[in-house]
């Protein structure tokens, strides 16, 4: 294929693919990585490491958007990036590894089925726009782990007080192992720590997600931009194709209801499990 | 630790300049990243007329640039393929940007327990870009 067809190819799905993410709180990676793979004949180290540049372009064009609309919790954020890094340091660098080895078809299907164990606890929590009032934590308390936002769709201001800080903790650092592992955002995982342990309302969580997902995409980023697998004919156009889809997600959001965020949500994360559970099988 | 309550007055929340101050780091190094990006790789495919995508797959074009010398080499002939290296590396370091100014917020306002998690944060960055990854290369 014509190398100038090919980039805009690329960045076409790219685009769709940041309108995804941002909505979803997943990255746009999610999309990307398996069409790279198996329309574009990417080898899979190159495209994780193209997916972690696509988060990047993602998180700062919505980090950027939701920091403006105060729907970000900052300090929730860095708090949790000391679980979410190393556990992605050590992804990214099993990773290549694994490049040479032919070893991640089961870490694949297994990390399907554990985004469809996903699905069902989040059909039951459907109904609910806000949490209930939580207890929270001493950590959560010296650190100032709360907040209020002003939700333009309820039409008024919402506190929240970060709860159960130590699963969320453990949950992070799975995140950010499979962020460096697999390319992918790891946001399914953490909008699942910030909603079910840290009880914060969906907007924030997932606004707060998107923040911190930088930061995780970063550190295996890292990795692999300086060992070599990131190709810039590959990530430039999806990256910056990223971008555009993104901001048009990240303008949408703070104008609809949570649960119509999480009706988005839901369908990508089967999609993503069912695509990873066939990679690992080696249906297409 | 488990729900059992608060005992500590809790940190005062961030002030509005912080979340100004960081939606401009993002923005300024988002755009900034990705115009090198755009810029380089339009002169790439202007340049590279006969490239195919397999070729471009075929082998990493920037892997003579990801250290400091040949980077720094690249840049000062204007090689497209370091251009192109110095936009992801752009988009690599806008969270790292962000992440130290969160740091220097937080000593700002004395709250050391969250300096000190922002400051290990930074360096395990750091030490993936650094050292970890240039050693898998």
């Amino acid at each position: 294929m014509d190398l100038g067809l090919f980039v805009l190819l690329l960045a076409l799905v790219a685009v769709v693919a940041g309108l995804v993410g941002s909505l979803t709180g997943l990255g746009g990676a999610v999309v990307v990585i398996p069409v790279l793979v198996i329309l574009f004949g990417v080898p899979f180290p190159i495209a994780v490491g193209t997916g972690l540049m696509t988060i990047l372009a993602t998180s700062s064009t919505t980090g950027a958007a939701y920091l403006r609309d105060r729907l970000t919790d900052i300090r929730i954020g860095m708090f949790l990036e000391i679980a979410t890094v190393p556990g992605a340091l050590i992804g990214a660098t099993a990773t290549v590894f694994l490049a040479h080895a032919n070893l991640d078809d089961a870490l694949l299907i297994a990390l399907g089925i554990v985004l469809l164990a996903i699905i069902p606890g989040s059909l039951a929590h459907r109904d609910e726009e806000l949490p209930p009032a939580v207890v929270p934590d001493r950590r959560s308390v010296a650190l100032g782990l709360s907040g209020e936002y002003h939700d333009r769709s309820l039409g008024r201001d919402v506190s929240y007080q970060a709860a159960d800080t130590d699963p969320a903790l453990g949950v992070m650092f799975g995140a950010g192992v499979v962020s460096g592992m697999f390319g992918i955002g790891g946001g399914v995982f953490k909008v699942l720590a910030l909603e079910r342990f840290l009880r914060l309302p969906m907007k924030i969580a997932t606004a707060t997600s998107n923040f911190m997902i930088g930061v995780t995409a970063a550190a295996g980023a890292g990795i692999l931009l300086a060992a070599g697998y990131v190709n810039p004919l590959v990530a430039a156009p999806v990256a910056i194709g990223t971008a555009v889809g993104a901001y048009a997600g990240s303008r949408v959001l703070p104008g609809l209801r949570n649960r119509t965020v999480r009706l988005l949500f839901l369908p990508v994360v089967a999609v993503l499990a069912i695509e990873l559970i066939l990679r690992g099988v080696g249906l297409p | 630790m488990s729900a059992t309550g608060a005992t500590a007055s809790p940190p005062p929340q961030l002030p509005d300049d912080v979340y100004r101050r960081m939606t401009l780091v993002l923005r300024v190094g988002l755009v900034g990243s990705l115009g090198i990006l755009a810029v380089g790789l339009a002169v790439y495919l202007a340049v590279h007329t006969s490239a195919t995508s397999g070729s471009a797959l075929a082998s990493n074009p920037i892997l003579q640039y990801l250290n400091v010398a040949g980077l720094a080499h690249g840049l000062a002939t204007g090689s497209i393929e370091a251009y192109l290296t110095l936009g992801l590396l752009a988009l690599v370091a806008t969270p790292i940007v962000r992440v130290i100014s969160g740091f220097y917020y937080f000593q700002r306002g004395g709250e050391r327990a969250m300096g000190a998690i922002t400051l290990t944060v930074l360096v395990l960055l750091l030490v993936g870009l650094l050292l970890i990854g240039p050693l898998l290369r």
